[in-house]
């Protein structure tokens, strides 16, 4: 297990999390989580439902109080430090977090104005070309498709230009076209220096975008590997096998 | 912390944009402001235009207020429920605060124009006469327009995370908004000229005790005040914490 104790060095940590239990009501979901994760690593966390990925992102991402245990961002606590540790954050979640009423260009010039991005214009122009929404610049959010909607909220997502990214299942309900793109964007933002924790039921698109692999059962950690000391065929075949015997 | 005027600007010309596009709430607003007004009016005596009269109009208006409201409040929040926008501005480097001010500034923006349509409509339809003066008339409004909204602010976006919603909204809102709404329509009949007998005897014998806004404006006024801004620094402070899953 790639644990952090106190006394662990997390100089050159993109994101660690340390001790993490919370309990909903008598159901324990996750149980003394450690997990530190260095800058410029994508990890893929993976799990069935109710494992516990999504809660623990919830943590990290701020959105949830952990009942014990702490989350650092780049050296910054997700809650003593909320507000500079949450401008070094990009999230994409199950849902779009855009607003069906404005534009693609409204709903992100909104997105820069609460993250105070400097030069709005020329860096949403810039995202706007690199998720290919150029064309669809002035249709309302609501009228999108599925697909674009995920190239929107990815493109607020990484307005701010965010050092870690958090992605709960980004790759749930796409389509191979919109998936190949999301895997070429993961990529470009890893080889920028970003970090990404994503939770994915596709381990197999996990795995391409992944360095490495942690498992969560039952909000434990069960599982922590680098992707080159697995058989990445054999590890999705494996972790499908696993998760039907569980569910 | 970042500036508060970028982010708190935001949000308030994003919620006016919306509203302006979806139509969801004014419309509903207005319909049922209007509806409540002219069935007072229905159920008040014809053609008067006694003190009844204008006791009835002053009942209709803090109802109109408080509904319509209450309504706009709700919708304020439930529009950020979908597509997990809450989330979104949530993860925004923004104290909590910010949010709560901006989402408060939005709802009273609204509650204004719906006032500014509903109240001459009342006038007219109550035969009111504002013996205290229009500008007196705008500052009682304000003050209830923001007691309304501070609560309603903060606890739509409670309710937000329980399955009774509207109902249960209406419930808490209206029982902590009694201390304002008791001198708010004190102010009211004082300004049309509108107070009951009784409480014209009620307010000859009242002292320094609970009851001293009954006939005297300015304490009404001094009531409201207090009572916004208590209400409006405790939701403020209290907003990260109700948001908070």
């Amino acid at each position: 297990m790639h644990g952090i104790g106190a006394k662990d060095d997390l100089t050159g940590m993109a994101l660690s999390v340390h001790g993490v239990s919370k309990t909903f009501v008598t159901r324990p979901v996750l149980r003394d989580i450690d997990l530190a994760v260095p800058m410029g690593q994508a990890v893929c966390l993976c799990g069935i439902n109710g494992a516990g990925k999504s809660t623990l992102l919830r943590i990290v991402a701020g959105l949830l109080r952990p009942d014990s245990g702490a989350v650092v961002i780049n050296g910054l606590d997700i809650r003593r430090q909320a507000e500079a540790a949450k401008q070094q954050l990009g999230v994409i979640s199950h849902a779009s977090m855009v607003y069906p009423e404005l534009t693609v260009f409204e709903n992100l010039t909104f997105a820069a104005r609460l993250y105070g991005v400097a030069d709005r214009a020329a860096r949403i122009e810039e995202l706007l070309a690199g998720t290919a929404l150029t064309a669809f610049r002035h249709d309302r959010a609501g009228i999108l498709s599925r697909g674009l909607l995920q190239r929107l909220a990815i493109a607020r997502a990484l307005l701010h230009k965010p050092v870690v990214l958090l992605a709960d299942e980004p790759f749930t309900g796409l389509d191979a076209d919109v998936s190949e793109r999301l895997v070429a964007i993961f990529d470009q933002f890893i080889r920028g220096g970003g970090t990404i924790l994503m939770t994915t039921h596709d381990t197999r698109m996990g795995l391409r975008c992944g360095h490495r692999v942690v498992i969560l059962d039952k909000g434990v950690l069960i599982l922590d590997m680098m992707k080159d000391q697995i058989d990445s065929e054999r590890f999705a075949g494996d972790y499908l096998s696993y998760a039907r015997s569980m569910s | 912390m970042r500036a508060l005027w970028p982010g708190l600007r935001a949000i308030i010309i994003k919620d006016i944009v919306v509203e302006l596009r979806a139509r969801q709430v004014l419309p509903t607003m207005v319909v049922l402001g209007m509806l409540i007004v002219f069935i007072l009016r229905m159920a008040a005596e014809p053609g008067s235009t006694t003190i009844g009269g204008a006791v009835m109009g002053v009942a209709a208006l803090w109802i109109a207020f408080l509904f319509s409201g209450l309504l706009a409040q709700e919708r304020s929040f439930a529009a950020e429920q979908q597509n997990g926008c809450m989330d979104g501005l949530l993860l925004a480097p923004l104290d909590a605060g910010t949010i709560y001010l901006a989402k408060l500034l939005a709802n009273v923006i609204m509650l204004t124009i719906f006032e500014v349509i509903v109240v001459p409509i009342a006038v007219i339809s109550f035969n009111l006469h504002i013996a205290g003066g229009w500008l007196r008339l705008v500052a009682v409004l304000l003050l209830g327009n923001l007691g309304i909204s501070s609560i309603g602010t903060l606890f739509s976006a409670a309710v937000q995370l329980t399955r009774t919603r509207g109902s249960l909204l209406s419930i808490v809102v209206l029982v902590i908004l009694m201390p304002m709404m008791i001198p708010a329509t004190f102010a009211l009949l004082v300004l049309f000229g509108a107070m009951p007998e009784e409480a014209q005897n009620l307010a000859s014998v009242r002292g320094s005790g609970t009851l001293t806004f009954v006939g005297s404006f300015k304490a009404a006024i001094g009531y409201m005040l207090a009572f916004d801004a208590v209400f409006v620094v405790a939701s403020w402070l209290l907003f990260g914490v109700v948001v908070e899953e």
